[in-house]
């Protein structure tokens, strides 16, 4: 149990103050307009979006399966981490296309990219999925902190999962993403500040980085040191094609959309950017800060190790770097370490509760619903929308309970596995049309639980190594899709040459151009670029 | 001609170009580098500083090629964007259609 005095009970509470007070002092501009409400009126400059980015990534189960991992496998588990890498990529191609589409949400862009009633079952397929999978996230990201709040004061599970998050969803109510930005900015800096100190008390406390060294190879842990450790190519406990499989999947997901579920957060900050060139900005700095702090949490972690000679149960070692900051902070300090971890939690909770309650709303509500709704009554469904989210993660988060790790990379990595490609398919190929895709995400979703769950536990397939069922799945829902997409028309071309004129996709879009260029249509905006360079 | 363009306008940079596929290229060797160099550095391994420091310079070497072509595209698309936004706007509607 953790201890508190008075000078840590200042620092949490007047911390809670700051960060409930900061987002909600925005409650004029977050109610101005729908495009207000949900992309802070698309004006921001690239380091807003980017340290909300960050702030948003760096969610209370974050430390916790980067903890279990790093302790269990050494600087070897940061490659997990490198599933944000898609950001790589897509800071130079999907996040310019799909900035240049100036689609509201992923879901809109369905309706921009197919035609006809495909492209509208996508769209609200795509919405209604999102709106779930944010209550799951949101679930789990509250579930995490109600585990934290049951090692630090023995508190009930759920106590941590509610009260939180219903504290963060007051300023998410009043002021919408321009109160979840402002407050991201100051959450990301306390956070990343108290990550920084956590990793150097660790260091301090295990004798300094040389003596971290030491000991490890007296353990007979030298190995835990090298990150690119292998054990054959699809043997041993560190496989090649496990290493192949977390480099190829996440970077080479950059020139998609979708590929990873994260996209759905920072599609919303690529729109809230001023233009292209700060959408991309706030993309690659937001994840190259993300990729900075686990270096940083890296060194606290095998300190932990050495200081528990590598003794903790996996359980244990998921709370380790819980553990380090209560452990070894000094008094008055420990409250600010848990107001820092407040910022971490709440800052991904209100983002996903404001994206959840945007597809809610701007793609459900508004555009099936009741198109005709005012601006002011879209703000008022984007209010009650947040607190269904909220309700719906209640729910989630007690199903999860304390298995934060299994859940991960079930939702990370393989309930996405089967569309991995399609979502490439859909920026790069013209002729992948909204059935291909529609029958991908529906394929994807029934296989990957017969894959991972149902059929191993009939002993129909063995139970695989994780990155063996990515592959499989691949290949289980691309015989689905495939042949869908080639025995259906591809979609209008008339929808497809305005995609192309107004976003330029890269990739295979060879008949589309030709068809703008015979229509004058490229011809016609060059003309308005020179125009306006001469003007300029 | 230059080996790398620095010089774009709005029209030319509309256009996939090498500026884009040397970002593409180098950018996850920027993030893999850093990431796993800094986390060896802060063991004080020489490896990692090696690894810390490459991850530096390609990274900034990314930069200096990309910014000018997206500042071109920035620019460019800013000025069609209200069109854009207002046909969009239209089109969001569902009954309209």
């Amino acid at each position: 149990m953790v201890h508190f005095a008075p000078l840590d009970y200042f620092w949490t509470i007047a911390y809670l103050i700051l960060m409930i007070g900061a987002g909600t002092i925005f409650y004029r501009l977050g109610k101005r307009s729908e495009s207000d409400f949900f992309l802070a009126g698309r004006g921001l400059p690239w380091w807003l979006p980017a340290i909300s980015n960050f702030a948003t990534h760096t969610a209370t189960d974050t430390p916790m399966w980067f903890s279990g991992l790093v302790y269990q496998k050494g600087l070897y588990g940061m490659w997990y981490s490198l599933f944000a890498g898609w950001c790589a990529i897509s800071a130079w191609v999907s996040t310019r296309i799909f900035r240049r589409s100036l689609a509201g949400t992923q879901a809109e862009w369905q309706t921009q990219r197919f035609s006809g009633l495909g492209a509208e079952l996508l769209r609200g397929w795509l919405a209604g999925w999102q709106v779930a999978l944010s209550m799951f996230i949101a679930g789990w990201v509250g579930i995490a902190m109600g585990n934290v709040c049951h090692y630090a004061f023995g508190w009930p599970l759920w106590y941590g999962l509610v009260i939180f998050s219903t504290l963060c969803t007051i300023y998410v109510i009043a002021a919408g993403y321009w109160g979840v930005i402002i407050a991201d900015v100051q959450q990301g800096i306390t956070m990343l500040i108290v990550i920084i100190l956590v990793s150097i008390w660790a260091a301090i406390a295990a004798g300094g980085p040389s003596h971290i060294v030491a000991s490890l190879k007296q353990m007979g842990q030298n190995e835990m040191l090298n990150p690119f450790r292998m054990t054959g190519f699809m043997s041993g406990d560190y496989p090649a094609l496990w290493m192949i499989t977390m480099i190829v999947v996440p970077f080479l997901g950059g020139f998609g959309m979708a590929t990873h579920f994260d996209w759905f957060v920072e599609a919303q900050r690529i729109q809230s950017a001023r233009s292209i060139r700060d959408a991309s900005y706030s993309i690659w700095w937001g994840t190259a800060t993300v990729i900075v702090r686990n270096a940083i949490w890296g060194i606290a972690i095998l300190a932990l190790y050495v200081m528990t000679s590598g003794k903790l149960s996996a359980k244990e070692a998921q709370l380790g770097w819980f553990i380090v900051g209560f452990k070894f902070f000094p008094v008055g300090m420990v409250g600010f370490f848990f107001a820092a971890i407040l910022a971490i939690h709440i800052s991904s909770i209100a983002g996903i509760l404001n994206l959840g309650s945007m597809y809610a709303t701007r793609d459900l509500y508004h555009h099936y619903i009741n198109p005709k709704a005012t601006e002011k009554k879209v703000v008022w469904v984007g209010r009650v929308m947040t607190v269904v989210v909220l309700l719906g993660s209640f729910f989630f988060g007690m199903m999860i309970g304390d298995n934060i790790i299994d859940w991960l990379f079930f939702a990370l990595w393989l309930m996405i596995a089967g569309t991995w490609l399609p979502n490439i398919l859909q920026v790069i190929w013209w002729r992948f049309n909204s059935w291909g895709y529609l029958s991908a995400w529906i394929a994807n979703l029934g296989i990957c639980w017969l894959v991972v769950w149902v059929l191993p536990a009939f002993g129909i397939i063995p139970d695989l190594p994780d990155y063996q069922q990515f592959w499989l799945l691949i290949i289980l829902v691309a015989a689905v899709y495939i042949p869908i997409t080639f025995l259906t028309k591809p979609d209008d071309m008339d929808r497809l040459v305005k995609l192309y004129v107004q976003t330029r996709p890269i990739g295979f879009w060879g008949p589309v151009k030709r068809e703008a260029e015979r229509r004058g249509l490229l011809q016609a905006i060059d003309e308005i670029d020179r125009k306006a360079e001469q003007m300029a | 001609m230059a080996l790398i363009k620095r010089k774009w306008t709005a029209h030319e940079a509309d256009e996939w170009t090498k500026e884009d596929w040397i970002a593409i290229v180098i950018s996850p060797f920027s993030y893999i580098l850093i990431c796993m160099g800094l986390a060896m550095s802060f063991f004080l391994l020489p490896l990692g500083f090696l690894l810390l420091g490459i991850g530096i310079v390609i990274t900034f070497i990314m930069f200096f090629v990309i910014d000018p072509k997206l500042k071109a595209v920035s620019s460019g698309y800013e000025k069609k964007q209200h069109e854009y936004l207002k046909e969009l706007e239209r089109i969001q509607r569902w009954e309209e259609k």
